[in-house]
């Protein structure tokens, strides 16, 4: 693993050394020291460590010129953590070359962007891989090598992505927390090309007042992993398969007063059909899936500072009970987000994920707080109540806690 | 004939002047010296946010602020950059002021890389943990409020117009403004705000002025101080810059993706 990241490093490093002799360059760190403790074993299969501890580094190396209408960040990232080796990684997050012309800006490199607006699943973001190792709700990505192009007019915003090279999600290790229990075979893809197939994606966006929206595109290989089981001397895998697909993607999102009303939904042709507990089939499954629902923010609520802000939204997946491990098929997410509004910007967000057909649930806490200038410490909980029959039950043993200290340099 | 001619003038003009209701003549201090701050075109700044609680522990914030000012009846635009606390670095706030309807108001949060729209119901909350309110670090443009001269008053040997401005927007934390303008340079130098139950809440007292392109006056330091709760922040402004050359395109919710 390591191995691959050395030379885009190396690369990366000498650029910017080229560079540097023409300009100035910044250079900003985040060290994070994190602590997870789980409140049980784990059963299936046998886990006994409660307590993990987990390191990582992010650096950010930055330099404009050209009036600033040029730039290069490079942001490479690693971890080292105690019970999993597949979370132990490194990745590129960033080595992005950016210029700005009065017509269109160009991207060059690994970057990465965000699409979406909604908060309980993240359904048309699909230009980056999600780093799976990093956090259970797919908010952590590994950088994508694209080439990008931007315009921006009067009649709103269009992004243009070529993607000539795929990445593979990371899965944690069989024997960690949080894992599926096997190995992971190497990956297969429906296109001969395998990773270096070459994906396309737009996106055009756009505002007028309160109302936000956004259409997007995607045609080239899926980011979710169709998960088939694998025998080889006797023992299982779980082996990732990579569908080419094409998407359709839509974003909406209106503002009044103390509302915000949101919606984003996909629709998806091209992916291979889901067999509960059997993996998959090869067979085409069209499917469309929503998230909608609203935020309703209160300022300042019984004559303090808080912001008291309520989420509610519904995701639904047109596949139901055959969606892919790990989606929300039939699912309410009820949420509450304080601002505290104090000098260190704490926030706290609690909320539940109710899933009506299982009739069974999870909780999460995320809370964040500036202890000093340099020095935050966020909090993470989430207990998981899943039903015998639901399919995600290998996390019914996996309630956490963890702390993460992150220092910033 | 040429004294009769002048005493009739005297009179005509003393007759204007009683016929100025206190509402019209707010309005022409405030159109005065929103003439004033006319012609900026565009303008850079450095400014240290500190603040201060009720014990005196002081916490700061540096940021750049970038402004555009608004053509063809268009309200001013904004960008915000943090640099400190070393966690908000890259944070970036974008606003299109509006005359008349709500400002436009961005959040580029850098981590996720996601840009945000933030509802303008907000605009009574505190800006970053600080006292002053979104509504009072925005532009403030003339349509904002409506005006009500007071009296005359001298404070620190300055003469000054005491005018009370009533926010039109019902999102609008306060009931009124009470604001000192100099008469000789048209600058508010201290502002009183009332919150929703009509007490005073807030002080903005703002000095050290400094005058860049021999036209536009700007505080080099503001200081609110929060009666309610003894806590205060204090802005400290820092190399000041005009017409530096910035477009639009510097300007847009996709610049803050840049923004640094």
């Amino acid at each position: 693993m390591m191995k691959k990241i050395i030379a885009p490093v190396t690369a990366g490093l000498s650029l910017l050394a080229a560079v540097s002799t023409q300009a100035e360059v910044s250079l900003d760190a985040q060290l994070d020291y994190e602590l997870s403790a789980y409140f049980n074993d784990r059963a299936v299969p046998s886990v006994d460590q409660r307590l993990n501890n987990s390191l990582s580094l992010e650096l950010e190396v930055f330099t404009a010129w050209d009036n600033d209408n040029q730039s290069i960040t490079f942001k490479p990232f690693f971890r080292q953590d105690e019970m999993d080796d597949e979370r132990t990684h490194g990745d590129i997050r960033e080595l992005i070359w950016n210029k700005l012309t009065d017509d269109y800006e160009l991207k060059l490199g690994i970057g990465k962007v965000f699409w979406g607006v909604t908060e309980s699943a993240h359904l048309v973001d699909i230009v980056n891989q999600s780093d799976s190792v990093e956090s259970i709700d797919g908010e952590q990505k590994l950088g994508q090598p694209m080439v990008q192009v931007l315009l921006e007019r009067e009649w709103g915003n269009l992004d243009l992505f070529v993607l000539p090279y795929f990445r593979e999600r990371t899965f944690a290790g069989a024997d960690a927390r949080l894992g599926s229990g096997l190995e992971y075979a190497d990956a297969i893809y429906e296109s001969s090309n395998e990773e270096s197939n070459v994906d396309v994606a737009a996106r055009w966006s756009h505002y007028w007042n309160e109302l936000e929206y956004a259409v997007s595109i995607f045609h080239g290989t899926s980011r979710d992993a169709a998960l088939g089981l694998y025998v080889e001397n006797g023992k299982f895998f779980f082996q990732p398969y990579y569908a080419q697909i094409s998407q359709l993607g839509a974003e909406l999102q209106y503002l009044n007063e103390g509302w915000a009303w949101k919606f984003e939904g996909i629709y998806r042709e091209g992916a291979p059909t889901n067999l509960v507990g059997f993996g998959y089939s090869a067979e085409d499954d069209n499917y469309f899936a929503t998230a909608t629902g609203f935020e309703y923010t209160q300022v300042g609520i019984w004559e303090t500072r808080i912001d008291l802000g309520w989420v509610v939204e519904h995701i639904y997946d047109s596949r139901q009970d055959k969606a892919s491990f790990g989606a929300f098929e039939h699912d309410v997410l009820l949420a509450t987000r304080w601002a505290a509004n104090d000098d260190a910007d704490s926030t706290l967000l609690a909320g539940v994920v109710y899933d009506y057909e299982y009739e069974d649930y999870s909780l999460s806490i995320e809370g964040n707080t500036r202890l000093f200038d340099g020095l935050s410490l966020a909090l993470e909980a989430r207990v998981f109540a899943p039903a015998d029959d639901n399919p995600q039950i290998g996390f019914r043993d996996e309630d956490f806690v963890k702390l993460t200290l992150s220092y910033y340099l | 004939m040429k004294k009769i001619l002048t005493s009739a003038l005297l009179v005509a003009m003393a007759v204007s002047s009683w016929a100025q209701t206190p509402e019209e003549k707010g309005l022409e201090i405030a159109v005065e010296g929103d003439k004033r701050s006319e012609g900026y075109g565009d303008s850079k700044v450095k400014l240290k946010m500190v603040l201060i609680d009720k014990k005196g522990r002081e916490s700061s914030r540096d940021m750049r602020v970038k402004g555009l000012e608004g053509k063809n009846g268009e309200g001013d635009k904004s960008l915000m950059i943090f640099d400190t606390p070393k966690d908000q670095k890259g944070v970036a706030m974008l606003t299109f002021t509006h005359k008349v309807k709500s400002d436009d108001q961005w959040l580029f949060l850098p981590a996720l890389k996601r840009v945000k729209k933030i509802s303008s119901r907000n605009k009574s909350g505190p800006f970053v943990g600080s006292e002053f309110a979104f509504e009072d670090i925005s532009s403030q443009e003339v349509e904002k409020y409506t005006y009500k001269y007071l009296r005359d008053e001298t404070i620190n040997g300055m003469d000054c117009f005491v005018v009370e401005n009533i926010p039109t927007d019902k999102y609008s934390g306060y009931t009124k403004q009470v604001v000192w303008i100099d008469k000789a340079e048209y600058r508010a130098v201290k502002i009183e705000y009332y919150d929703r139950k009509k007490s005073l809440l807030k002080t903005l007292v703002s000095q050290d002025y400094k005058q860049y392109l021999g036209k536009f006056w700007r505080p080099g330091l503001m200081v609110m101080t929060n009666h309610q709760t003894g806590k205060s922040t204090r802005l400290v402004y820092e190399d000041y810059a005009f017409n530096v050359g910035l477009k639009e395109k510097a300007f847009t919710k996709n610049s803050l993706k840049r923004a640094r």
